[in-house]
C-alpha cells in the first residue's frame, strides 16, 4: 500500500512537470509579447528592451526555461508583468475565491443530485421520474456559462434579488472582516454557485439514479425488506451504501470539472478566482501567472484522482491495492 | 422573415420526421436497432439532430438574410422578435434566426469534425497501446495522464494564443488533438481484453500481421463503446467550442458560431436578451439530443445491459 502511494505521488509530480513545462514552451511561442499589447503603441523601444532585460526576458529560452525551473524548486513562481507581483502572491488571493466557489457548488450539487437520484430511483418509471429525468438531462447539456448569463439575467438584472458580479461590495465590503460583510460575500457567492451546482448536481442526479437502480435490485436489499426494516432504513442504509460507491469517481472528476466551469462562470461574474486571472494573464501573455495557474490547475486535478482512488480503497476493501 | 422560408422550415422539420422514420423502420430488423428505439427518448432526440443538420445543410432557404448582413445599423439594432425577424436582432442588427441557420453549419460540423479528429487519434493510441503493450503502453498511457491533467478549456485558451486570428479547420483540428485523451484510455482497456480471446490468436496464427488484426478484427468488435463516447463527446466538443468563442477565442466573430453569437449579445443582455438566449438554447437542445442518443446507442450496442 506504501509503495503504491509513494508511486502515485511520483508519477503525480511527474505529470505535473510535464504541464508546466508543456506550458512554458507553449505560451512563450504566443504571438504577441507581455509588454506591448496591440492597443498602446506609446511604449518606446528602449523602455521595452530595459523591461525586457529586468525581466530576463531576452536571454534564450532554454536558459529562461532551467532559471525558471531553478526558481520553481527554491518555491518561487516568478513575478507578474501586468500586475507587478509576485505570482504566488496572485495565486494566494485568487485561489480562496475558487475554493469557495467551488466548495459551494459541490454542496449543491451533491446534495441536490444525491437526493434527486435517489428519489428518481425509488420511484423509477413514475411520472416525476420521466420529468426530473428530462430536466436533468437539458440541465446537463446546458453551456455553464450560458446557464450563468440567464441566472443573471434573471435573478440579478430584473428581479434584483443578487448582485450582478463581483465577490462583494467594493464600498462596504472590501474584505470580508465582519458578520455583514460575511453575509454580503455569502449573497455575491449565491449565483456563481448555483450556476456551476445545478449543473453538477444534473449529472450527479442521472449517475446516482443509474447507480441506485442497480443496487435496489440485488438480493441482499430483498433480503433486508424481508427482515422487516423499514423502508427508508433499507434504502438509506443498505442500499445506498453501496450504491455511493461509484460516487466516489465522481468526486475525484468534479475537480477538473468544477475548474474548467469555473474559468467560464467566473468570467460571467466577474469573479476574481483563478479561473479569470488564468484567462486575463494568457491574454496579456503573462507567462509566469499562466504557468503558474497550470501548476496548481495541474496539481489540483492529480490531486483529486488521487483522492478518490485512496478513497476508494477505503470504501471498498475489494479493490484495496495488494503489495503492488 | 417571407412565406418560403417558413414553407422551408416547415420542410425541415418534414425531412426530420422522415429521416426518423426511416432509421427506425431499418433499425427494427436488428435487436440492437429495437433496444436503440426502445429507449423514451432516442426518437425524440434523432429527431432534433436531424432536424438542425437539414437547417445547416438548407440554411440559405430557411434563412431570411445573410449571416453577415446589417440590415439597418440605426434603426433595426436589438430589435425584440417580431414577424420580420423572428428571433429579434442582435446588437449590430443582424438577423438572429439567420445567424442562428448559418451558425449550424459552424458549429455542428466543428462538433463533427473535432469528434471525428479525436476518436481517429484516440482509436490508434489506445489501440496501439492496449495491443502492444510493454514500453510503448507506458508511453503513450503517460502521455495520456499529462493530458488528462490540463483542464481541456485552458490547455486551448494557451494553444490557441500561438495564432493571431486562428482559422476554422486550425481550430477543429486543435480541439480534435486535446480531445482524445479519454477515448485512448477507454480502447486500450477494450483492446487489452480483445487481445486474449481465441478470434485473435486464430488471426495471428494465419498470418495476419499487426496492422491487419487490429483494424480488421480488434478494433470493429471495440466500435461499440467508440461509437457511444463519439456521440456523447461531440456535445462536449460543441459546449467547449462555445466557452472559447464566448471568451473571443474560438470562431473569430463575423463568422456565427452559436458561441460567438452568445459573445455577441452579452453586452446588450440587459436589453436584448434574445440575441444571447437563443443561440445558448439552440446548443443545450443539440447536446441534449446527443446525450439523449448516446445513452440510447450505449443500451442498444451493449447487451449485457439488456438483462438487468
Amino acid at each position: 500500500m506504501i509503495a503504491w502511494v509513494v508511486r502515485r505521488v511520483a508519477a503525480s509530480v511527474a505529470i505535473i512537470w510535464a504541464v508546466v513545462t508543456l506550458t512554458f514552451f507553449v505560451i512563450h511561442a504566443a504571438r504577441g509579447s507581455p509588454f506591448l499589447p496591440e492597443q498602446s503603441q506609446s511604449v518606446s523601444p528602449e523602455t521595452l528592451d530595459r523591461l525586457r532585460r529586468q525581466f530576463g526576458l531576452d536571454r534564450s529560452l532554454p536558459e529562461q526555461y532551467v532559471l525558471y525551473l531553478r526558481n520553481l524548486a527554491r518555491g518561487e513562481l516568478g513575478e507578474s508583468f501586468v500586475l507587478r507581483r509576485p505570482v504566488a502572491d496572485a495565486l494566494a488571493d485568487a485561489m480562496p475565491h475558487t475554493f469557495f466557489l467551488a466548495l459551494a457548488a459541490l454542496l449543491i450539487d451533491f446534495t441536490a443530485g444525491l437526493a434527486l437520484g435517489i428519489y428518481q430511483a425509488v420511484r423509477e418509471r413514475s411520472v416525476g421520474d420521466v420529468v426530473l429525468g428530462n430536466v436533468a438531462l437539458f440541465v446537463n447539456s446546458m453551456p455553464t456559462f450560458w446557464l450563468g448569463l440567464v441566472l443573471l439575467l434573471g435573478f440579478a438584472q430584473w428581479l434584483h434579488w443578487f448582485p450582478t458580479g463581483g465577490p462583494s461590495d467594493p464600498v462596504l465590503c472590501p474584505r470580508v472582516d465582519s458578520l455583514p460583510c460575511l453575509l454580503d460575500f455569502f449573497w455575491h457567492l449565491t449565483l456563481p454557485a448555483l450556476t456551476l451546482g445545478l449543473v453538477g448536481a444534473a449529472g450527479t442526479a442521472r449517475f446516482q439514479r443509474a447507480a441506485m437502480l442497480e443496487v435496489i435490485r440485488q438480493e441482499y436489499v430483498r433480503t433486508a425488506r424481508a427482515k422487516g426494516l423499514r423502508e427508508g432504513r433499507v434504502l438509506l442504509v443498505h442500499a445506498l451504501r453501496n450504491a455511493l460507491l461509484p460516487f466516489i469517481t465522481l468526486v475525484g472528476l468534479a475537480f477538473p470539472f468544477l475548474l474548467t466551469g469555473a474559468v467560464l462562470v467566473e468570467t460571467v461574474y466577474s469573479w476574481p478566482g483563478m479561473g479569470l486571472l488564468a484567462v486575463r494573464a494568457i491574454l496579456q501573455r503573462d507567462y509566469y501567472v499562466v504557468t503558474g495557474a497550470a501548476l496548481v490547475t495541474s496539481a489540483m486535478v492529480v490531486l483529486g484522482s488521487l483522492m478518490a482512488d485512496l478513497l476508494y480503497a477505503v470504501a471498498d476493501p475489494r479493490i484495496r491495492v495488494r503489495g503492488a | 422573415m417571407n412565406i418560403w422560408n417558413w414553407v422551408a422550415l416547415g420542410g425541415a422539420a418534414v425531412a426530420a420526421l422522415l429521416v426518423v422514420a426511416v432509421v427506425r423502420r431499418r433499425a427494427s430488423a436488428s435487436a440492437s436497432g429495437r433496444r436503440f428505439f426502445r429507449h423514451p427518448t432516442a426518437a425524440p432526440g434523432l429527431f432534433v439532430l436531424a432536424f438542425f443538420v437539414t437547417v445547416a445543410v438548407a440554411a440559405p432557404l430557411v434563412a431570411p438574410y445573410k449571416p453577415y448582413q446589417q440590415i439597418d445599423i440605426v434603426h433595426l439594432q436589438n430589435r425584440s422578435p417580431s414577424t420580420r425577424n423572428v428571433l429579434g436582432t442582435d446588437p449590430f442588427s443582424r438577423d438572429v434566426w439567420s445567424r442562428l441557420a448559418y451558425g449550424a453549419r459552424i458549429s455542428l460540423g466543428i462538433g463533427a469534425l473535432a469528434m471525428l479528429v479525436a476518436v481517429t487519434i484516440g482509436g490508434a493510441v489506445g489501440a496501439t497501446a492496449g495491443y502492444f503493450r510493454g514500453w510503448m503502453d507506458a508511453a503513450l498511457m503517460r502521455l495520456v495522464d499529462v493530458g488528462l491533467a490540463m483542464p481541456r478549456i485552458f490547455a486551448m485558451l494557451v494553444v490557441v494564443a500561438l495564432w493571431d486570428h486562428i482559422a476554422v479547420p486550425v481550430l477543429v483540428l486543435l480541439i480534435g488533438l486535446t480531445g482524445w485523451f479519454a477515448t485512448s484510455r477507454l480502447v486500450r482497456a477494450e483492446v487489452l481484453s480483445l487481445r486474449e480471446r481465441d478470434f485473435v490468436a486464430a488471426a495471428r496464427a494465419l498470418g495476419a500481421g499487426p496492422g491487419r488484426v487490429i483494424g480488421r478484427h480488434v478494433l470493429p468488435n471495440a466500435a461499440a463503446p467508440i461509437i457511444v463516447s463519439a456521440a456523447l463527446g461531440i456535445g462536449n466538443v460543441m459546449l467547449l467550442e462555445a466557452g472559447l468563442s464566448f471568451l473571443g477565442m474560438g470562431v473569430p466573430s463575423p463568422a456565427p458560431s452559436w458561441g460567438n453569437m452568445i459573445a455577441d449579445g452579452w453586452p446588450k443582455i440587459a436589453v436584448a436578451p434574445w440575441s444571447a438566449t437563443f443561440p445558448g438554447l439552440a446548443i443545450s437542445l443539440v447536446v441534449m439530443a446527443l446525450n439523449a442518443v448516446g445513452d440510447a446507442l450505449r443500451d442498444a450496442l451493449d447487451p449485457r445491459k439488456e438483462a438487468v
